[in-house]
């Protein structure tokens, strides 16, 4: 039994030490489904500009990449929210210095068709329609039409902001529409008269009218004062400050040129 | 002295943390002022009043971190109680019947540490018997305590003890008598009670593929019995491949096929609910000795779908849909089978955190004679033997936080004649902390 049970062990940790991926030499970002988008583009422009470098991307969300970054197995977190307060307690217990890098704020703009003469809603109205209290545009000072709730799929890092941002994080009415892309959300308002949707605030065009949000338009200006209430940083934190590859790379994302990407994929630039 | 001192940290630490929202409110307004200024851009202070607030949540972490002891900070207490009233009801096959009701308690208490980064030991106690009696015959592997005799003071038990050590993510060594989830995995329980805790090494891997693939693997060797005279005790060996793949956002899957070697002819085992074919120790016909060593094949099926009546406008978070099939390939026993299945779904929440969360389930199991082990099927279900079909229905709803009501009931009887059939109902007040 014991020759047998030791042969049975080796052969697993052989297959486990075949299956372990080396991280020597490599930048490893891996966090926020929001934030990945910038950090996917941003890693293909800046290989493409240094050949050495090797930069690997993953989602999984916010609390993966920060627990990742305390254990050690990746170099960057992205992360669409502040560290929590028991990641920093386990940080300070590590040992760790996780160092907030702020690389652009991500605004969620509340869109209306044109015609509708609503111009304006408070968050807890705006909580209450996608939630399903709200269902006729009276009800929020419109016209007696049925609200058409338009969300984005639940898959998309602009469902999951705005389901904390504006919703507490309860869930989207049943009977939403739920589109695949900011550009879907904004074509379906555009058509259809007593629909509500919401979108990066890049994506806010001439077919539909955007909401002010307790009493705060949602622009550029607002977002990046974080003024408006669906407003928020997007960071991509390190252990300490960066160094490196790791600052080489932040830089990147914080410079002109990267601002730049951060505003194609419809997110606000710092600035 | 210390105390006083730990005194004035918590005084501190109160003061800072009531302060932290009107201190960084005070530092916005100045930062903002300076943008209007153009002293800085609206980036630039973005980036100071994360760091300036980050700074004061790390100090107040750091100040949390030195009044604790280290020993403290990493060590997590659990546990568990739960009330239950019980019927059995069964008929004999001279059609007479019989009702037995009990009072029983179930209480667990954990603690768990973490001796540094990678190494972490666990330790919990549970009710319950720890020898097999002839008037409870699923003692060994439950956790319940029936009430009685005479209000004596019961036994708490030893339920695990183990050492896990994580030298990387991903990969963990297991050893000690261990949870049954570290060394198997079951997505109903047609073969494995889940009270049972392995003593033995297991080795839990698991590796993602991409974003929507992992693959898993659980492999281990476990002591089945100590027999003083024998060179050769009884033992078992598990290795259990799997993989999990999000098909979508509504739709997940977990498949597996486990492979399981028992090295047990000719021995006692502890335990047994004297259904296997096997031969009778002489002069006590309440155990039984396997007359061959099982191996066991399992595949093992697990449909995740989140929301699933979304379509007809019903709020049902979830609904797994599982199916285990298990064969026996020992030589033994020609004339009786050897293989067994369960069908079944859990539809409601995964886990009840407030008042009016619920979860419903349903299983349908037929376990053959021989298909496994009599030492290791659920005890609720025909007292853990084999030579049984059995439907299993489950409603637990949730009264507030960390508590629930559970009401179980199994039907169950034997596949051949007489088939003497068997009702066990189970109302359940449970607590979690």
């Amino acid at each position: 039994m014991k020759s047998k049970s030791l042969v049975f062990s080796g052969a697993a940790v052989l297959f486990l030490a075949a299956a372990i991926p080396c991280y020597a030499g490599k930048i490893v970002v891996e966090g926020s489904t929001t934030v990945l988008p910038i950090a996917q583009r941003a890693a293909e422009v800046f290989m493409n500009n240094n050949s050495q470098a090797e930069i690997s991307v993953r989602g999984g969300g916010s609390g993966v990449g920060i627990a990742s970054l305390l254990a050690g197995t990746c170099d960057i977190a992205d992360s669409s929210r502040p560290i929590k307060e028991k990641e920093l307690e386990d940080a300070v217990s590590r040992g760790k210095d996780p160092k907030a890098n702020v690389i652009a704020m991500d605004g969620i703009a509340v869109i209306v068709h044109s015609s509708n003469s609503v111009k304006a809603l408070t968050k807890k109205q705006l909580k209450d329609i996608y939630t399903g209290k709200i269902s006729s545009w009276q009800a929020v000072g419109g016209g007696s039409e049925q609200i058409v709730v338009v969300s984005r799929d639940s898959s998309s890092g602009t469902f999951e902001a705005f389901g904390e941002l504006a919703l507490d994080k309860e869930k989207v009415r049943q009977d939403a529409l739920m589109e695949a892309s900011n550009q879907a959300v904004a074509s379906v308002v555009a058509k259809t008269p007593g629909a509500i949707g919401y979108v990066g605030i890049g994506y806010i065009g001439e077919s539909v009218k955007a909401l002010e949000l307790n009493n705060v338009y949602p622009s550029k200006e607002t977002v990046l004062r974080n003024r408006y209430p669906l407003s928020r940083p997007l960071f991509m934190y390190t252990n300490g400050k960066p160094s490196g590859d790791c600052k080489a790379f932040i830089d990147f994302i914080q410079s002109k040129e990267g601002q730049a990407l951060v505003e194609k994929e419809g997110y606000v630039p710092l600035g | 002295m210390k105390k006083r001192y730990l005194l004035l940290m918590a005084a501190a630490l109160f003061v800072m943390a009531s302060s932290l929202n009107s201190y960084a409110g005070e530092i916005n307004i100045l930062l903002d002022k300076l943008v209007d200024k153009g002293v800085l851009t609206p980036g630039e202070a973005q980036q100071i009043a994360a760091e300036t607030k980050e700074d004061v949540r790390k100090e107040i972490a750091a100040g949390k971190s030195d009044t604790l002891p280290k020993w403290l900070q990493n060590t997590k207490l659990k546990g568990d109680f739960r009330l239950r009233y019980q019927l059995d009801h069964a008929k004999a096959a001279n059609n007479a019947t019989s009702n037995r009701q009990r009072g029983r308690i179930r209480m667990r208490l954990g603690v768990e540490s973490k001796v540094n980064e990678k190494l972490l030991v666990a330790v919990g106690m549970a009710t319950g018997l720890n020898e097999y009696t002839t008037s409870n015959k699923d003692s060994i592997r439950s956790t319940n305590q029936s009430s009685g005799s005479s209000w004596a003071k019961k036994p708490f038990n030893l339920d695990y003890a183990y050492a896990k050590y994580t030298p990387m993510p991903g990969f963990a060594v297991i050893g000690g008598k261990m949870l049954l989830k570290d060394a198997i995995w079951e997505p109903g329980d047609l073969m494995w009670d889940t009270d049972i805790t392995p003593e033995g090494v297991a080795l839990d891997i698991s590796k993602n593929i991409n974003a929507d693939t992992s693959v898993f693997l659980k492999t281990g060797v476990f002591f089945l019995e100590e027999v003083s005279a024998s060179n050769d005790d009884p033992y078992s060996m598990h290795i259990q491949p799997g993989m999990d793949i999000k098909i979508n956002d509504a739709l997940s899957l977990r498949a597996s096929v486990a492979g399981d070697y028992f090295s047990v002819r000719g021995f006692t085992l502890e335990g047994s609910s004297v259904s296997n074919t096997g031969s009778y120790k002489s002069g006590d016909n309440s155990y039984a000795v396997p007359m061959a060593n099982y191996t066991n094949i399992m595949p093992a099926l697990e449909l995740k779908i989140a929301d699933p009546f979304k379509a007809f406008n019903l709020n049902v978070p979830q609904l797994k849909l599982f199916g285990e099939y298990v064969r026996n390939i020992a030589d033994i026993d020609p004339y009786t089978g050897k293989s067994g299945y369960m069908l079944g779904f859990n539809l409601g929440y995964d886990k009840l955190v407030k008042f009016g969360d619920w979860t419903l389930k349903y299983n349908y199991a037929r376990l053959e004679k021989n298909a496994v082990l009599d030492i290791l099927p659920d005890s609720d279900r025909y007292e853990g033997k084999t030579n049984i079909r059995a439907h299993e229905l489950a409603l637990d709803f949730g009264l507030g936080e960390n508590t629930w009501l559970g009401l179980d009931i199994y039907r169950a009887q034997l596949l051949t004649h007489p088939h003497a059939p068997s009702t066990v109902v189970q109302v359940d007040w449970n607590m979690k902390f």
